[in-house]
């Protein structure tokens, strides 16, 4: 937004003509310069599009510069990523710089243009902004956060237990019918669900499939474009900077639901009345390790804190957080990068992390869904293949005359398809680092049977054209081993929920989209069966001055 | 037409007379509004939990209802209000000045009752003040309600500030006449007055008058009101262009009736037939039936654009609306009240003022029932409709019933109120009446003959 009306630049005047001085201090063309300037300010707003500045300026800049080293559409596009900023928040870089002084640092920068011209500038190879943002950078600029919490949640590997229902219910003392994390199988006209009459609908065998239900896990979405945020009148409900988690700030909701009503989703609870489990209670839950309720409830912000987490007071609004309080390390360091509902998951349907990098879970699951599923389950504890031997165990047991026979009868848990698909995923396996952030366990478990596997061949060649027929592998290509993961565990679709509503959302879901006629069915497991309510309204309406039972608008 | 001439004492009739009528209606008035003060008061020791909202999605509620509804209802019938009056001066109906002070007060009514309703739905209304605006300059670029509550606000200001400076004018000449223990309120209220004024205060009010002709439609009910729904992508049912217009002729529907049955009200207490005439009544029904053909017009557009061939989620918002029997009981009201409307323009004789207010009442019931429809919808047929508890369930509690008596008591009690203190027809009315007003002009509309 301008300060004053007659100037492009959202600093005003006074910097405008601060910057036309320096302009004019270069040996370039100062016109040219505050022409293009202005013009990538409309690029910025969306008024002028990348290509059409590119082209209208292409013949000054030529004759100005002899080249013309911006970005052309393309390039321009993949180097956004990377240099997002506006104008303003470019410019903030110089802030704060030790070195240089922001005048000697602008004339540096010699095209003059590129001094308000940023944006479309900032992504030049080699160009002087890319230096400058570099060493200027500044820590405090938070919306460039690396960090997104977010979820990929496998719908195939579901089986509608709803433990991770309970285990939010629990971790944060939510009320009957109060379901921040909420399951439920769904059928419509493409996907039959589960037929009357067939036993539980849980496939015996512990493969990927959970059911013959189609499931659908809904959390808070923590969109990056939260309309329930967008329509808030307070900031109560709010985006956390550092690591872009939607909240809702208790003390400063006033109850008036309407972020209720913008969520598409319909993730949120209100807390009409007092809640059950008292303030002073909350640390009582247990594997609890706190002095204060406030160690739940209040999470850590930029300055100070907030009181954003367990469950809500009366008279404002609550919905999933995605347990900031471990995200920031106030329930242990092993809790970070952990939520309750992914903790307790059985069949390790969720995968929770944070969603831009690239060695996380949820990025790797998403990104890799057929490899991630077949490593986390020839790792999952809940499997009977449970536990790949480590390279000593396999060290200490095999010999070098052990063919893959021999060799496997040596181990309790291992079978001629789980070395098959172990040998696949070394064979496809880039043998990415997993790193040391939290949450990477799908690349560390990934090392493991890359590991497992290479010790194996220490002792018996698996890529001997027989060995590669007896584990079913095609010619042992990468291809045929990609074929042979998919083969196992599936090729799941991946989708966002209600992705034409625009919200951004920064949950993935691996399996089948419900359409739009989808409609909820009684899943495997019942609601009131561990202790859940579904239908809220039940409960509310006992409480209901003067309602009348059975009638409705 | 009365052959009785308009004179100051009809004005001041009110002011100086005192019946039991008056202390009966002010009583139950009184009690009226107590009741809910009292009911309120449980609302906020227990929680909204005594209402009969809810959750929508898995919890199978609605999560707005009649507060909202009738919120908007009341907004609606106040600013259609200021439009009427505003409509008056600038475009010099002076046909209608007896009943333009009226239709200010409706304003300044509806507008205490909307004000009143959004705290009541509140589930910390405590907080209003330091959350509201302690991050207005933030808030004010993106919530609709935030937009809302802007807008609501300087309209109170806009209309309180409009009706006060034509005020002056009358207190000035009446005082001698007013009520001496009022003394000190009239004081202020015609502070600094000199005659010179008159003149100025004319051309300050038909500014005012231009900018609430131009802000209504734009930005107050014909804008920002219908906003707060239409522009969610989540609820099919609200969603839409048509809802600016649709919203518009809402408010100018229920102010006129509004209107009507104050000025029966009026009439009939103060002997008024020679200046609430039954012109004003015949003319105040065609504008009505004119705002109701517009009305039904748009619910046409927006039920045919669903049920046509509307996309999914607006195609089953659309049925589950014309479905519903309390629609069409609304609608059928409506549409009744248009026949009437129609009929007694050709046979001016099927014209009595007790059948205006009948419709007027049906109007006003018409479209109470569907904003606090329009609102349910919302929740029982969302875009994203895979819950099965959802279309949830939804029907007011006796609290929420009871903030309707409330705040029509509330409003009661301000005509009551005000007309003890102040005309509620303006000297000028009286002196166009008579024929001797400085201002006036041609009227723009031809006079509806009986």
């Amino acid at each position: 937004m301008s300060t004053d009306d007659e100037s492009f630049h959202p600093l005003g005047d006074e910097w405008e003509d601060e910057l036309e001085t320096m302009l004019d201090d270069t040996e370039y063309d100062s016109d040219l310069g505050m022409e293009m300037a202005q013009d990538a300010m409309r690029v910025t707003k969306g008024e002028l599009s990348e290509a059409e500045f590119h082209e209208k300026h292409h013949e000054a800049v030529m004759e100005e510069f002899g080249e013309d080293e911006r970005p052309t559409k393309e390039a321009y596009e993949a180097a956004q990523e990377e240099a997002k900023g506006t104008a303003s928040r470019m410019l903030d870089a110089f802030d704060g710089d030790g070195g240089e002084t922001r005048r000697e640092t602008m004339k540096k920068m010699g095209v003059g243009a590129a001094a308000v011209g940023m944006g479309a500038f900032s992504s030049t190879r080699d160009g002087p902004m890319e230096s400058l943002s570099a060493e200027g950078g500044h820590s405090e600029t938070t919306e460039h956060s690396d960090t997104q919490w977010g979820m990929t949640i496998d719908l195939e590997r579901c089986d509608g237990c709803l433990t991770c229902m309970t285990a939010c219910t629990q971790e944060n003392d939510l009320d009957a019918g109060v379901n921040w994390m909420y399951v439920m199988a769904w059928e419509d006209e493409l996907h039959e669900g589960h037929e009357e009459g067939t036993d539980t609908g849980v496939y015996s065998s512990d493969f990927n499939m959970g059911s013959d239900f189609n499931m659908l896990v809904r959390p808070c979405q923590h969109c990056t474009d939260a309309p329930c945020e967008k329509v808030c009148p307070t900031t109560a409900r709010h985006t956390r900077d550092k690591d872009g988690l939607v909240l809702t700030d208790y003390d400063v909701c006033i109850g008036c639901r309407y972020c209720q009503v913008a969520c598409p989703y319909g993730v949120n609870y209100f807390q009409w009345d007092e809640p059950h489990t008292d303030y002073e209670d909350i640390p009582k839950a247990k594997d609890r390790d706190v002095d204060s309720p406030d160690e739940i409830t209040h999470a850590q912000y930029e300055h100070g804190e907030r009181w954003v987490d367990s469950r809500a007071p009366r008279g404002v609004m609550s919905k999933c957080t995605m347990c900031p309080s471990m995200q920031d390390g106030q329930q242990g360091d092993e809790k970070v990068g952990t939520s309750a509902c992914e903790t307790a998951c059985p069949p390790n349907a969720i995968q929770f992390g944070n969603v831009k990098d690239e060695k996380s879970d949820p990025y790797q699951h998403r990104e890799h869904p057929s490899k991630s599923r077949a490593v986390i389950r020839l790792s999952s504890e809940h499997t009977d293949s449970s536990g790949i031997p480590s390279p000593e165990t396999i060290d200490g047991t095999l010999s070098s005359d052990d063919d893959i026979e021999s060799a496997l009868e040596k181990f309790e848990n291992l079978d001629k398809e789980t070395l098959s698909i172990m040998k696949a995923v070394e064979l496809v396996s880039d043998r990415t680092e997993p790193g040391d952030e939290e949450n990477n366990s799908i690349l560390r478990k990934e090392q493991e049977v890359v590991a497992a596997v290479d010790a194996f061949e220490q002792y018996v060649d698996l890529e001997t054209d027989a060995a590669i027929t007896q584990l079913q592998l095609g010619d042992g290509s990468e291809r045929q081993a990609r074929f042979r993961i998919q083969q196992y565990t599936g090729k799941p679709n991946s989708f966002k929920l209600l992705e034409d509503v625009g919200t951004n959302p920064n949950v993935t879901y691996l399996g089948e989209q419900p359409g739009p006629e989808a409609e909820q069915v009684e899943g495997p497991t019942k609601y009131e069966d561990v202790g859940l309510v579904d239908k809220r309204q039940d409960l509310l309406d006992e409480e209901t001055v003067g309602g009348i039972d059975g009638v409705s608008l | 037409m009365s052959t009785k001439e308009p004179s100051e004492a009809d004005i001041l009739r009110p002011i100086n007379t005192l019946t039991k009528k008056y202390f009966l209606v002010y009583g139950i008035a009184a009690i009226g509004l107590l009741a809910f003060i009292v009911a309120w008061g449980y609302q906020l020791q227990k929680g909204l939990v005594v209402t009969g909202l809810g959750d929508w999605g898995s919890g199978g509620g609605s999560t707005w209802g009649l507060y909202i509804g009738a919120f908007i209802w009341w907004v609606g019938v106040a600013h259609g209000g200021i439009i009427l009056s505003a409509a008056v001066r600038l475009l010099g109906m002076d046909r209608y000045m007896p009943i333009a002070r009226l239709a200010e007060m409706t304003t300044i009514g509806g507008l205490s009752a909307a004000g009143f309703y959004i705290i009541v739905h509140m589930g910390r209304p405590d907080r209003m003040v330091t959350s509201i605006i302690g991050h207005y300059h933030i808030t004010v670029n993106n919530s609709p309600l935030v937009w809302d509550v802007t807008v609501i606000t300087a309209y109170f200001v806009l209309s309180a500030t409009y009706l006060g400076l034509t005020l002056r004018y009358d207190v000035n000449r009446l005082r001698d006449d007013l009520p001496d223990m009022f003394e000190p309120i009239y004081k202020i209220m015609t502070i600094g007055y000199t005659k010179r004024e008159d003149e100025v205060i004319q051309r300050m009010v038909w500014w005012l008058a231009a900018a609430v002709i131009i802000m209504a439609p734009l930005l107050l009910h014909g804008g920002v009101i219908p906003w707060l729904f239409a522009l969610l992508p989540a609820m099919p049912a609200w969603t839409g262009a048509i809802q600016g217009p649709m919203f518009l002729s809402i408010a100018l529907m229920s102010a006129i009736s509004g209107v009507i049955i104050i000025s029966y009200g009026f009439r009939r207490a103060y002997d008024w037939d020679h200046i609430i005439t039954d012109d004003i009544f015949r003319g105040l029904l065609l504008w009505l039936g004119f705002f109701t053909l517009l009305f039904l017009w748009f619910q046409l557009q927006a039920v045919f654009n669903g049920i046509f061939l509307g996309p999914l989620d607006k195609a089953h918002a659309a049925e589950a609306k014309i479905a519903h029997p309390l629609y069409r009981i609304a609608i059928g009201l409506i549409f009744a009240s248009l026949v009437y409307i129609f009929a007694q323009g050709i046979r001016p004789a099927l014209f009595s003022k007790k059948r205006a207010l009948v419709v007027s009442c049906a109007v006003l019931m018409g479209t109470l029932t569907e904003k606090v429809l329009f609102v349910v919808e919302g929740f029982m047929d969302p875009h994203f409709n895979i819950y099965a508890n959802t279309p949830g369930s939804y029907f007011p509690s006796a609290i929420e019933w009871l903030s309707l008596v409330g705040t029509t008591a509330l409003v009661v009690l301000l005509f009551l109120n005000l007309s003890k203190l102040v005309p509620v027809v303006e000297l000028h009315a009286i002196e166009h009446l008579r024929g001797e007003h400085e201002h006036s002009e041609e009227a723009t509309e031809p006079e509806v003959e009986a």
